[in-house]
This record gives structure tokens, C-alpha cells and sequence, in this order.
């Protein structure tokens, strides 16, 4: 039996495993502890393929599809001909389309509206102005975001494939409309494996929006693991007292009472160490003294007591209440600052079919504030340059109304064609807008931006080459991109 | 160290090398396949040129360049060689924007294959299984089958030995665990261990055979591959009914139903002969898949996606073939074309479901499922309920009714209108809406019908605004109709209006239009269809008859809901429209009541006595006299009602038990094809919008031809894959069996035999085992036991060093397996050892304890699943195979322990460890409870002493006793405890009250607390969730 403990200390023993946390292994090292069969790969700082720009991603995904013509993609065309008819009609006979309208209808529209009898063209309701040196246009219903538009690059010609919510999320999240890939925080965990040894490398964030209470859910297959190995998955954190599931002792047991079951698992499981001689014994004492430092660490993370007043006032009085989208955005950044690699927010609410101008309002009003002042507070501790954060939905919204014109009731549709997203910090050109839709804000006029190009770019931020980062399963070679993706160069400061 | 051993692999492998030819299959064509298929492969899109290197003709054929690939024997004049070995960059193979690249070991391999003759063979997995020579038996090494002898015949060419026997404890946990998924019990081990025969272990194996608890958990891995759920899992998620399905496996396994016949119930049970109830439930296989009704959705892109999916799972389970890369363009690998996945897809493309499932909890095609006891009430109600219609038919022919009412002079009867509210809700009324509350708005610019103003709603899918709680109540009389005025926007039409009444409940509903609204489907009380859309751009009075909605006279509405599926569509005043009651005089009279039907209201009467009311008297005939006549006497005239009372209130109570049964029935989803198939087509690039050629239903003759009789449908494919010549169904199954008991199968990647997979580890076993399980006539039963007989299956699973460098996977068996138990194994393990497991088996899944909010902040407001309401007593104890399983949010505590998420086909689970493991383990409520639980029976059957005590618990959870060490450490852990407790009694109750379940007064509080501390220590010891 010496022989066999003697030897393990030699292929992994739990001190190894720390020293290696510590270290900043990638987890495609630590998996190959995990899982005996993975091939280890340590990366180095330069990055995985190249060195990266940024270390950290905070994504704020705006669950329903915000409209891009209500907050950013200002068409004072659109303004000049509020209600005419946005589609040509096309004659059979002359094989011809009218010249009145402004696009031709070729593609699907959803079922939603597919039956409408017109479609006229919607302006804005809401006031846009140019802001900041670089002169983006905002609108009215986001005054915090409009003073850092000089930080932030806008895509404004961003297109997906999916015309529903639950098959375009998916797709942007895991890079196919069908459930059971990967989600990009994982795949960042697979190739970078964790900046920090006691929190998780990938974290959820959720908040419900207030213009359409309960609206749009969201799922867990947006953060799972898909076929990658399940350390890969991302984390849920919630408001409240259980940050993190099954966090709490069940019966409130003290720290040192918690250390000193720990010790004695470990003592017990050495015992068996000794007797069978598998490293997986090893693994799982390390994993339990994870668990210990999660306990630790985990309400550290979360406690915003500290916090000093002027950052509670910049990021408004909801960030004291947890759950909430501006508490969401506080606690990312203390997760970032911590090394998590991947914080991944969902604000819901953002379908607006019916109701626009009250319900986009009452959106804008959720975030604002909130996004504003993170971007502020990342830049103020120096810590932009090398996080990325990401504002956007899973497609844009129509140019016509559904609904009748003028109507209060009204709102937009569902729109893949064309949408926006905004992006700062870590490798992106601040104060920049690329791409562009056409006059009437349907179609895309120069540089769209695919979600797999999007995709790319964010990986290749990372230091990622897209088309590199690979697992093999069922036969393939799955990539978050799959056969696509063109990093977007422009962008890139 | 682990660089050491993978070097040490090599030098073996090349050692082996260095004395056999290359093997074409095993080192020449993975990389082939690897690294130039996806150009010079079967994708005849991506075929760059004429060099196709998957096929044995085209490797050696000549190239229009006048090149050839390969030359036989000569590396120097194959344009491969050349290619592969350039310097120069256009010439260079793989390309180096391919990513790709051949090292030089690999360059060396080919060159020597090609050097050796370069022998060609199709990959092995496509070829039917062979009978090879059993190996000689090793002498002095253990033998009990041919396992053995092909496995230890690999193990002495590498110079190993096997591990002796594993000793009888870890024997008897080992086994139980694996064909029950659950502990031996203290009683099993000492029955075991003083049963010295050479039989007792192989009696062992048959009784756990025989237990029902085999059929559990075989099961479960299978309900993996079927990707079996609880919800329909897009979108809204709502709760599906498909148990009865999760129940027919459980019984077919428990049943030693041969595989073949598994195969076919599953895929085309509907299209046997004279299906039974039971072989449609099984073809709830693939009906599992999830669907979506989110609103805008496009019917034919989801018809496709269900196909797609049935392929793909139906391909991976019989066949591990990774059929999902040809939706889109010829499999890159393997010789699937894109035509006959399409092929394939056809036997999916025509089933009499709807694309959207309208969030039904059972989405048709569907059946009923009575019980034996079900069935048998049904018939002896239905049987009294006759006599008492016989009975009712006696007394009316015996009661010889004559009109007192002759002449014409009828009295006289009016309609009025009773408005229950307009532009004001009534008194009380509690208003509310989804989503947002009640919008009202005033002529001129908006319609209203009268008053100052209407009420409207615009949005998308299924909306209303609604109020309860008036507390004046609206009392419905006889006859009413209840009326409510409407207005369709013509620019923005809904696709259904809906009104419901509330009298307690909002089981009284009426629809208008398509059939999207509140209890879709069912056309009864609860929602009946009352016609079409009314006119668009028009106030139109829409009329419900109280009756047709289950509203008695005297009923009290207190809510009113204006509903409507999408559109904008506005309200105004509503109420009742009663009319003058006759009175019970008046009803004596035939001629009086059928005056009251022509000029007041028929409302009230069911639709066949409405239209023969509708006919003149003179032009009915007899028939149709008698039947009004007697619906007369039967529910009108209060001097022969009198008389029926007492049938006909036998007849009601007989009437209302049957429908509770039949209430209780239980349903689920089948598979039934169209009358007229839908014709299926490839689809370019997977696009449904891009169709191409049309397909008919075939099977890819490239791995076998179907069986002569067999016909063109789901059973033709059936019977294929159960051929016994059909190369793969035999060996992927024996593989997952193989993969259950020692963690990997043969071939590793289960999922996939293909070109890609990998390599089957003994192909000439994985060949026999095939073989012997077709020759077994697909006996399951008796191939588990032909694996746990075997002395492979037996050794010990310790791992010596010199192991885990040579065989650090446990690829060559060369110690009983070792590896995590899977998620439900591990909860049903602390279930079943504190004795709080209940033994049912099977029923309507149950919602056992989960961290409080996890629905409700992902879920959507409209799900009926967005709310988690914990079930209480024996449903959160039940084995975790039957936890209801939310594929938005699967139970925490299964996806952290690698359970599959349950949306797509899983034959293979991953197996992982990780810090979430850990927290679940120390403060999941359930392992906490269970630790309490199972103290109290160490306190009262451990013995009186404490080391007694830790043996018993010991045996109970480890199936061993403590070594010495072990007790002095935990007995010193156990006084540590109970000193503490005994200081903060406080925290002793506070611990030994944690879950749901009562505790047992009697015992001393402090002591069970520090016995519930050591429990749950034993519970969190790798030991305790590895099966060793």
C-alpha cells in the first residue's frame, strides 16, 4: 500500500492541484485531473492562441430583443414618412415590384404579424440627440448611457438567423438554435479555464424587467455546458441569502465547524487514498476544499457593505436590492474584480409588441443608470482596459408597427435583419460606431455583423482563435462558430 | 509522470507494431478520417477534387492529373506520399488553413502502410459482426466465460495480470449497485457472506435480476437516450404527459423483454397488426422530444426540427451513427449521404401531430391508459347506469301523459336584458390583466357601443383583462344567455375572443374563432367553441346560453375575463338576457313549453332537442315526436320529474363516479402517422424553406438491406435494425450494457461507431457479445448476467501503480471498475439506507425538496410550470428516476451530478467532479435529513456501543466494517460531537429537525445529533459515491 501512496504523490496530489489554482492553469490542465482521459494543455499568459485584450467578459444580455429604432438607430426618414406603407408589392403580371413602399417583402415574418394588412413604417416616439465627441445618436430614454457614449463602439449591424425568442437566444448563446451546445461562458471556461481559485470561472446573473413583468424567460441551457465537461458550466448567482445553491450548511454550522468536517472527510478519504490507490480520492478532497472557499468567498463577493456611498449613488438605489439589474451590475463588477472570467446578465422584459412606449420606458428606466455607472466604475479602477462588457438582445425590432399606428397599444415585431449592440473596454474602439442599416432601418446597408462574426471577435479578444477552439463529439469537431465566423477588424482598437 | 506514461503507452504500441502489419483500420484510417475526409470524403459538397480517400476504388484509381493516390508497395509514386511531405506551401496536405496537420510519426505510418501493400478494408463498424477463435484460457489465471479469456489474452500480450477477485462486501455492494441502483442491506450482506457455496454469488445475481428494482434502474440510462421529460421544454415549458411511457420501460426491463421486440414497440408498436393499448404507449420513444408553442412560430420549420431530431436520437441509439451531420450536406466521415438522411427522415416526417403543442399537458396524438381496476369500474357503472335508463323507460311508458293545456290562447313572454356593467365594473370588483391592467378609452376616436367608454387590448398571444370579487354577485336564472358586446380591430383581428365567468371557479368558458384560447381543445364547459370570428369592424353582441357553460340557475358569478389571442380588440357592457320563467303550472303543459322554445329561447336545451324543436311539429316524425316528448317529460314536466327523481338521481350519482374515473385515467403521447404521408425532401443546408428533391422512406443500404417483407414505414425500419445481419444495432447495445458496469464501453465513444468514433478497445469480444446476445434471442436479462458473471467483472478495483501507467483508463479491464455513481444513484442510495425511500414504482412524476426560487425568476409568467410547489410526505421520497424533470431548470442536484439535461439523446453521460458536488453533499436538505433518519436506526439497531454503532453503519453504507484506524478516528469524532451538542442543545434540535419527515421523540436528542454528524460525514466520503 506505501508503494501505491508513495507513487501518487507523484501523479496529483491535492497540494499539486492548489499550487496549480493558484498558478492560473487553464482548465483544460485541470480537467485532465478531473477527467484522467482530457490532454493536458497549460496556457500560458500570452493567452491560449494569441495574447489577449481582454481577460474578462461582462454581458449584458437584454432578454426579448430591444428595439434598436426607439434607442439608437435614429432614421429621420423614417421620421419624414411615419405611416406609409414600409413593403413594395409585387405584381405577378409585370413581374415587377411597385415603386411606392421602401423594401421588398422576401423574407418570413412571424406569426405574429405575418396576417397584418399593412405594415406601415413607426417613428420613434422618443427624442434622439448626438452625444459625446464621436456624436452617437441616443434617445431621450437613456440620458446615463448617453454621457459615456465616448467609451462605447456601437455595431449597428448586427443580424441573426432566428425570428423567435427561445431559438435566438440559444443561438447567440451557444452558436446553434437547438438546445444542447455549449454556452460561450463555457466554452471561455473550457479554453481559459479559471483566473481565481474560489469562485466559479463562469457566472449567471438574472433580473426581471419592469415593463413586461415575467416576459421572456430565460433557461438553463443558456448557461449549460453543453458536451463540454461539466466544470464548464456556468453558475448561477442569485439574490438573497444562497448566493450560490446549496451554499449554506443546512443548519448554520459555524466556519471552523465547516473546516473541521472538511479536515475530517479528507482525513477519512486519505485512508481510502492509501488502500486503492485512485487519484480520483485526491481530486475530490480538492474539490471539497473548493466547496470550503466557495463558503468563503462567496458571501465576500456578495456583500456590498463596504461598497463606499458615492459608488452605491452612481449605480442608483436599486443596487441595493438584490435581484435587481443595478445590484446585478454591482456585483459583476466585484466578481470581476475577483477573476471571474465570464459574468453573464439577463435583464427580461425587452419583448415589446404591444405597449412600446410605456414598457420600453419602464426597461430603459431598469437599466440606464446601472449600465452607465459600471462602465464608469470598470474605467475609474483601471479595469475596462482589459474587461469587455457587451450590451444587447437576441434580435431587433421591426421599423413598421404591429398594431394599428398611433395606437398606445402598439409596438414592434420581431426583426433578425438588423439590430444593435453596444460594446466597451478590453480591445474595442471607444467612441466608435460601425456598420449600417438602410434608410428606413430594415435591412442592413454596409458591414453587417453575423452572430458568429460577433462570436469570433469576442474570442478573438480573448485571445482565442475561433476556429481553433474545438471539441471533439459524436464524430465532430464542435466550434462555438461552427463552420462560420469573420472577426470583425474594424472594431478592434 | 503522465508524460512518462503516455510515452510508455507508445513504446508499446510501437512495440506491438514493430511485430504485426499496419492495420489499416486501426491505424490508417482515423487518421484519413481525421484529417483529410473532410475534403477527400464522402461530402461530395466539399469534395475539392477527384481524390477521394474513403473509398477503397477511388483511393487506388487514377487521378485526371494521371496521378494516383496510392500506389501499392510504392510510397514514392503515391501523389499521397508526395503531398503530405511537400515543402511547398500550394501543394502542402492538410492545407495550413485547415488547421490541420500530420505529424511525422503519422507520416511514417502511412508511408509504411502503403510500403506493407497498403491493405484496403471497409471501416469495421459497417462490416456484420464476426465469430473469431475464443483465446485459450490463461492457466492459474480465473476464468468463468469467454470475457475472461478475450480480456486476459489481451492483458498477458501486454505483459499484465489481473486483479484477484474483489472480496465478498465489495462483491455483494458492487453488484447490488449495478443491477439495482441501490445498497445491499445489512440483512443481504450477512445472508451473502454466510453463504460459503460456490453458488451464492451467482444466487445473488439472480435475485437482484428479479428484483423490480433492476427494471428502475436499467431504465433510467435508457429514459437518457430517449430524452424523456416532464415538459415540453421551449418556451413556455409547460407540463407534457408522457410517464405512462418512463412506466412501460420500467416494465419491459423487469419483464426480460427481448431487445428486438424493445426495438420494435418502441419505433412502429402503432403499426403492429392489432396494436395493443401498451405497444402504443411505447412508441412514447419518439414523442419525448421537445416542442415549442411559442406564439409567431412557423409550423413547417418545427415539423422539420421533430423529424430531424427522431433521426438523429433513433440513429444514435441503435445505430451510434452521428446522423446530424447530414442534415445539412453527405456526412463528412462516414458514408451517409445527404439523400438518405432524408431517407430516414421520411419515416419521421408524417405523424398526425401538430407542430405547435399548444402548451397542452397532452399534445394528440394521445391515448388513455385505465388500470385493470380503472377498466373493470368503468364497465360496472356503465352497466348499472343502463338498468337505470331501462328503469327511467319503464315509469315513462307507465305514465300515459295528456296535455291539460288545449286551445291557443298561450300566454305571453318577453326577453330583457340585465346589464351587469358598462363604462363602471361592478361593485367590488377586483380588475387585473395579462400583461397590464385594464385600458379604457372614449369615443370618438376610439368604437364604443355604449356609455362613455369600452375597454381594450392590444398584444400578442394569449391576453385578457379580467376581475373578481364583485360583491354584489351576477345570479344566473334560468334560461339566461349571458351576452357581452365586442369590436375586432380590421387592421389588427385577434385569432380567437374568449369570455369566462367566474362563479368560484373559471371552469366556464366560450370561444370564438381558432381554437388558441384558455382550455384549447376541449369544446366542453370549461371552453366551448360557440362559432367563428365575429365581423371585424363592427360591434358585434356575442351570446353564451348559461347552460352550454356549466352556469345553473342560481349559480352566482363574482369575475367576468375578456380574453382574445393576439390583435387589439375592444370591449363593451355586458350582462345577461333572461326571459320570463314558465311557471311549474305552465310546465305541466307540453304545448305551453314547446310555445315558450319557438317564441323565447332554446337555449337552455342540448343541440340535438334544439333542432327538433327548429322543426315544424307536423314535419317530424314519429321518432323525433317521441324523443321531444320524452326529453319533456324528463326534464320539464315537474309531475313526471317527480316520479324519475329516483333513477334519475341514482343516474347522477352513477354519472359523476364515472367521470371521476375516467378523470383519473391517465394519458400520454403516441406516435400515429398521417392517412396521406407527408412528402419529405432534402433540405439544402437543413433549411425547410429550401427544399429540393423529394425522398421517400429507405434505410441506407450500405449497411444492409432491409428484410425482404419488410414495409416502407417506422416498422420496415424497425425490423431492419433488428435484423440479425444489421452490422451495428447488436454491438452499440452491447456496448451501453458493457459502459454501465465498467464506466466506458468497448468502443468509448458509444455515441458514435463511426469513422470519427473510436476504436473498439477488443473488437473480437465486442463481436462475440454481439453475437451471443443476437443468438440469446436479444435476452437482456441473461446478458447482464453473462457480464457479472465474469471474473473480469469480479477483480478488485484497486489500482497499483504500474496500472495507472499502463492502463490509467481501465481500457484493458485490468481492474474492476471504479468510477462516481451517477446522480440518482447517489440520493436513492441515502434514501434507501435511511429507510426513507418509498417503494412505488412508476406514476405521475413528484416534486421533492429544491432550493425555494429556482422556477419562478427564469420561467415565463404564463407557464404552468413557473411556480415550484414542493410535494410533501411520500412524494419526496420516491427514487430520483421519478423527480419531475423541468428541462428549462432540471433538478439541481442532477444536472451537478452530470445528469444529461434531458433535451437531446444521451447515451453516454459524462462523469465529473466537481466543488458544487460538495455543497450539494453538505447541505442539500435531503442528505442532511437522510443522515437524521438513518441515525435513528443506528441508535436503535446499531447496538448499544458506539463502536457497535460505527460497524453498523459502516456496513449499512460501505457494505464493509471499519478498519481499525478508521473507528478509533471516527468514535473520537463521534465524542467530539456529542460533547459539543450537549453544550448547545439548541443546535442539536435545530439539526435533528432538518427535512419534512417526524422524528422519532423517543431518542435522545444530543445523541442523535452527534450521530447525525457522523452519518452525514459517511455520506460525503468518496467511498460512499464510488462504486468500487
Amino acid at each position: 500500500m506505501n508503494e501505491a501512496n508513495e507513487f501518487l504523490k507523484h501523479v496529483v496530489t491535492r497540494r499539486q492541484l492548489l499550487r496549480a489554482g493558484t498558478a492560473g492553469v487553464g482548465s483544460l490542465a485541470l480537467q485532465s485531473m478531473l477527467a484522467p482521459d482530457a490532454l493536458a494543455k497549460q496556457i500560458q499568459s500570452s493567452g491560449l492562441h494569441f495574447a489577449p485584450k481582454a481577460k474578462r467578459i461582462i454581458f449584458l444580455f437584454m432578454n426579448g430583443a430591444p428595439s434598436q429604432q426607439d434607442l439608437f438607430d435614429y432614421k429621420p426618414e423614417v421620421d419624414k414618412h411615419h405611416g406609409a406603407e414600409l413593403f413594395k408589392t409585387y405584381d405577378e403580371k409585370t413581374a415587377k415590384w411597385s415603386t411606392d413602399g421602401f423594401v421588398k417583402k422576401t423574407q418570413r415574418l412571424t406569426g405574429m404579424t405575418s396576417g397584418q394588412k399593412g405594415f406601415p413604417v413607426a417613428r420613434s416616439k422618443f427624442k434622439f440627440k448626438q452625444h459625446g465627441q464621436s456624436r452617437a445618436w441616443i434617445s431621450e430614454l437613456l440620458p446615463h448611457t448617453a454621457k459615456i457614449a465616448d467609451d462605447l463602439c456601437f455595431v449597428k449591424s448586427m443580424h441573426t438567423e432566428a425570428i423567435n425568442h427561445d431559438p435566438g437566444v440559444t443561438f447567440f448563446q451557444t452558436g446553434h438554435q437547438q438546445p444542447g451546445r455549449p454556452s460561450m461562458g463555457s466554452w471561455m471556461s473550457y479554453g481559459l479555464g479559471t483566473e481565481n481559485d474560489n469562485l466559479p470561472t463562469f457566472c449567471v446573473l438574472i433580473s426581471n424587467g419592469t415593463g413586461r413583468p415575467g416576459s421572456q424567460p430565460v433557461y438553463t441551457k443558456l448557461w449549460s455546458n453543453g458536451f463540454l465537461p461539466g466544470v464548464h458550466q456556468g453558475v448561477q448567482f442569485r439574490g438573497g441569502k444562497t448566493p450560490v445553491l446549496y451554499l449554506n450548511s443546512q443548519t448554520g454550522e459555524t466556519v471552523d465547524a465547516r473546516k473541521r468536517m472538511i479536515s475530517r472527510i479528507e482525513a477519512l478519504n486519505q485512508l481510502q487514498i492509501d488502500t486503492f490507490g485512485d487519484p480520483e480520492i485526491a481530486t475530490r478532497i480538492a474539490q471539497y476544499e473548493m466547496a470550503f472557499r466557495m463558503q468563503m468567498s462567496v458571501p465576500e463577493a456578495t456583500d456590498i457593505s463596504q461598497e463606499p456611498q458615492h459608488v452605491l449613488a452612481a449605480y442608483g438605489p436599486q443596487c441595493q436590492m438584490p435581484g435587481k439589474f443595478a445590484a446585478n451590475c454591482l456585483l459583476a463588477r466585484r466578481l470581476a474584480e475577483r477573476g471571474v472570467r465570464f459574468i453573464q446578465l439577463y435583464h427580461r422584459g425587452w419583448d415589446q409588441h404591444g405597449s412600446l412606449i410605456t414598457a420600453l420606458s419602464k426597461q430603459c428606466n431598469d437599466v440606464d443608470q446601472a449600465q452607465a455607472a459600471l462602465v464608469n466604475d470598470l474605467k475609474q479602477r483601471g479595469m475596462l482596459d482589459d474587461t469587455l462588457v457587451i450590451w444587447g438582445g437576441e434580435f431587433g425590432r421591426t421599423t413598421y408597427s404591429q398594431g394599428k399606428l398611433g395606437d398606445a397599444a402598439n409596438g414592434r415585431d420581431h426583426h433578425p435583419r438588423c439590430f444593435t449592440y453596444w460594446m466597451a473596454g478590453g480591445g474595442i474602439k471607444a467612441g466608435f460606431t460601425y456598420g449600417e442599416t438602410d434608410d428606413v432601418g430594415y435591412n442592413i446597408a454596409a458591414d453587417g455583423v453575423h452572430v458568429h462574426d460577433f462570436q469570433a471577435t469576442v474570442m478573438h479578444l480573448m485571445g482565442i482563435d475561433h476556429e481553433r477552439l474545438t471539441f471533439k463529439y459524436q464524430g465532430r469537431r464542435f466550434r462555438l462558430t461552427d463552420v462560420h465566423g469573420k472577426i470583425v477588424k474594424p472594431i478592434l482598437a | 509522470m503522465r508524460i512518462l506514461s503516455i510515452l510508455l503507452i507508445m513504446v508499446l504500441a510501437s512495440a506491438a507494431n514493430a511485430m504485426e502489419p499496419i492495420s489499416f483500420n486501426k491505424q490508417i484510417r482515423p487518421i484519413l478520417a481525421d484529417r483529410c475526409f473532410a475534403c477527400h470524403g464522402p461530402d461530395s459538397a466539399q469534395r475539392v477534387s477527384d481524390m477521394r480517400l474513403d473509398q477503397q476504388e477511388t483511393t487506388f484509381m487514377e487521378l485526371p492529373s494521371g496521378e494516383f493516390p496510392v500506389v501499392k508497395g510504392k510510397p514514392n509514386e503515391s501523389e499521397l506520399i508526395h503531398r503530405i511531405v511537400s515543402d511547398d506551401e500550394e501543394l502542402k496536405m492538410p492545407p495550413a488553413d485547415s488547421g490541420k496537420s500530420l505529424n511525422k510519426q503519422e507520416i511514417e505510418l502511412i508511408k509504411q502502410w502503403i510500403s506493407e501493400g497498403a491493405e484496403w478494408n471497409q471501416h469495421w463498424a459497417y462490416e456484420a459482426p464476426q465469430h473469431s477463435p475464443v483465446p485459450r484460457p490463461i492457466k492459474k489465471w480465473q476464468q468463468n466465460n469467454p470475457i475472461d479469456l478475450f480480456i486476459q489474452a489481451r492483458l498477458k500480450q501486454l505483459r499484465l495480470r489481473p486483479e484477484n477477485s474483489a472480496d465478498k462486501e465489495t462483491l455483494i455492494r458492487r453488484l447490488t449497485l449495478d443491477l439495482t441502483g441501490l445498497p445491499a442491506t445489512v440483512e443481504e450482506i450477512d445472508h451473502f457472506l454466510n453463504d460459503d457455496s460456490p453458488e451464492a454469488y451467482e444466487q445473488v445475481v439472480d435475485r437482484l435480476l428479479k428484483s423490480p428494482r433492476y427494471g428502475e434502474h436499467l431504465a433510467r440510462s435508457w429514459l437518457d437516450a430517449a430524452r424523456y421529460a416532464d415538459t415540453h421544454g421551449l418556451h413556455l415549458d409547460n407540463e407534457r404527459s408522457i410517464w405512462p411511457y418512463r412506466d412501460w420501460v420500467i416494465r419491459a426491463f423487469n419483464d426480460n423483454m427481448p431487445f428486438d421486440k424493445f426495438t420494435i414497440e418502441q419505433l412502429a408498436g402503432d403499426l403492429l397488426p392489432t396494436p395493443s393499448l401498451k405497444n402504443r404507449v411505447a412508441t412514447g420513444f419518439n414523442r419525448c422530444n421537445v416542442t415549442t408553442s411559442e406564439g409567431g412560430s412557423i409550423d413547417e420549420e418545427y415539423y422539420v426540427r421533430y423529424a430531424v431530431d427522431r433521426v438523429e436520437t433513433t440513429a444514435t441509439v441503435w445505430m451510434g451513427l452521428t446522423a446530424g451531420c447530414a442534415v445539412c450536406h453527405d456526412h463528412k466521415f462516414d458514408p451517409l449521404s445527404q439523400k438518405e438522411f432524408y431517407q430516414l427522415f421520411s419515416y419521421f416526417f408524417s405523424l398526425t401531430e401538430r407542430a405547435m403543442d399548444g402548451n397542452a399537458l397532452l399534445p394528440p396524438p394521445v391515448v388513455k391508459i385505465p388500470s385493470e381496476s380503472q377498466t373493470a369500474n368503468q364497465n360496472r357503472i356503465t352497466g348499472e347506469m343502463k338498468q337505470q335508463a331501462e328503469l327511467v323507460r319503464k315509469i315513462l311508458a307507465e305514465s300515459k301523459y295528456t296535455d291539460p293545456f288545449s286551445g291557443d290562447d298561450y300566454p305571453a313572454f318577453e326577453k330583457s336584458d340585465r346589464i351587469w356593467f358598462d363604462d363602471m365594473l361592478p361593485a367590488g370588483a377586483k380588475p387585473a390583466g395579462n400583461p397590464g391592467p385594464w385600458t379604457f378609452v372614449e369615443g370618438p376616436d376610439h368604437p364604443v357601443y355604449s356609455g362613455k367608454n369600452s375597454s381594450t387590448r392590444t398584444g400578442n398571444g394569449l391576453i385578457q383583462h379580467f376581475f373578481t370579487g364583485a360583491t354584489d354577485p351576477f345570479v344566473i336564472a334560468e334560461n339566461d344567455i349571458l351576452f357581452a358586446y365586442v369590436y375586432l380591430d380590421p387592421d389588427n383581428p385577434p385569432e380567437t375572443v374568449q369570455l369566462q365567468f367566474n362563479d368560484g371557479s373559471w371552469e366556464h368558458r366560450a370561444h370564438w374563432g381558432a381554437d388558441k384560447a384558455h382550455g384549447a381543445g376541449r369544446n366542453n364547459a370549461s371552453n366551448k367553441l360557440l362559432g367563428p370570428l365575429p365581423e371585424v369592424g363592427k360591434w358585434v353582441r356575442l351570446e353564451v346560453p348559461a347552460a352550454t357553460v356549466g352556469l345553473k340557475p342560481g349559480a352566482k358569478l363574482n369575475g367576468w375575463a375578456f380574453t382574445q389571442f393576439g390583435g387589439t380588440v375592444h370591449w363593451d357592457q355586458a350582462g345577461a338576457m333572461g326571459a320570463l320563467q314558465l311557471s311549474p303550472q305552465q310546465k305541466e303543459s307540453y304545448a305551453i313549453w314547446e310555445y315558450f322554445l319557438k317564441t323565447v329561447s332554446t337555449a337552455a336545451l342540448p343541440d340535438p332537442i334544439k333542432k327538433l324543436v327548429a322543426v315544424e311539429a307536423d314535419q317530424r316524425n314519429e321518432a323525433q315526436t317521441k324523443q321531444l316528448m320524452t326529453y319533456y317529460l324528463e326534464n320539464v314536466n315537474p309531475v313526471t320529474m317527480a316520479l324519475l327523481a329516483p333513477p334519475n338521481q341514482k343516474q347522477a350519482e352513477l354519472k359523476k363516479e364515472l367521470d371521476a374515473i375516467q378523470k383519473a385515467i391517465p394519458s400520454t403521447l403516441v406516435m400515429e402517422d398521417r392517412k396521406e404521408p407527408r412528402v419529405a425532401h432534402i433540405l439544402e443546408r437543413g433549411e425547410y424553406t429550401e427544399k429540393r428533391d423529394a425522398v421517400e422512406s429507405a434505410v441506407p443500404a450500405w449497411l444492409g438491406e432491409s428484410p425482404v417483407d419488410a414495409p416502407q414505414n417506422r416498422m420496415g425500419l424497425a425490423q431492419w435494425l433488428v435484423s440479425p445481419t444489421h452490422p451495428l444495432t447488436a454491438r452499440v447495445t452491447v456496448n451501453r450494457y458493457w459502459q454501465h458496469y465498467f464506466g466506458t464501453g468497448l468502443v468509448k465513444t458509444s455515441e458514435d461507431f463511426g469513422v470519427q468514433g473510436e476504436r473498439p478497445s477488443h473488437p473480437e469480444l465486442l463481436d462475440w457479445l454481439a453475437l451471443s446476445f443476437i443468438e440469446s434471442g436479444w435476452d437482456v436479462k441473461q446478458f447482464q448476467k453473462l457480464i457479472v458473471m465474469s471474473s473480469t467483472y469480479q477483480q478488485s478495483s484497486r489500482i497499483t501503480p504500474s496500472k495507472h501507467t499502463l492502463d490509467p483508463q481501465n481500457r484493458l479491464v485490468s481492474h474492476g471498475p471504479r468510477f462516481r455513481l451517477d446522480a440518482e444513484v447517489i440520493r436513492d442510495q441515502v434514501l434507501a439506507i435511511s429507510g426513507l425511500m418509498i417503494p412505488t414504482i412508476g406514476g405521475k412524476s413528484v416534486k421533492p425538496y429544491q432550493p425555494a426560487g429556482l422556477w419562478k425568476p427564469v420561467g415565463f409568467g404564463g407557464s404552468n410550470t413557473s411556480v415550484f410547489k414542493q410535494d410533501t410526505g411520500e412524494k419526496l421520497y420516491r427514487r430520483s428516476m421519478y423527480t419531475f424533470w423541468k428541462r428549462t431548470v432540471p433538478p439541481p442536484t442532477m444536472s451537478i451530478f452530470d445528469a444529461p439535461n434531458r433535451e437531446t439523446c444521451q447515451v453516454r453521460r459524462t462523469r465529473t467532479n466537481t466543488p458544487l458536488q460538495a455543497l450539494v453533499l453538505m447541505n442539500d436538505v435531503q442528505f442532511v435529513e437522510a443522515a437524521r433518519r438513518f441515525a435513528e436506526l443506528v441508535v436503535t439497531h446499531g447496538g448499544d456501543q458506539v463502536d457497535q454503532r460505527i460497524v453498523y453503519l459502516y456496513r449499512s453504507v460501505l457494505a464493509r466494517n471499519p478498519k481499525p484506524n478508521e473507528l478509533q478516528l471516527v468514535t473520537q469524532l463521534y465524542n467530539e460531537h456529542l460533547a459539543e451538542f450537549q453544550e448547545q442543545p439548541e443546535a442539536a434540535k435545530s439539526l435533528v429537525s432538518t427535512g419534512e419527515s417526524v422524528r422519532n421523540e423517543s431518542l435522545d436528542q444530543t445523541e442523535l445529533a452527534a450521530w447525525t454528524m457522523i452519518v452525514h460525514l459517511i455520506f460525503n466520503l468518496s467511498e460512499t459515491v464510488t462504486k468500487g
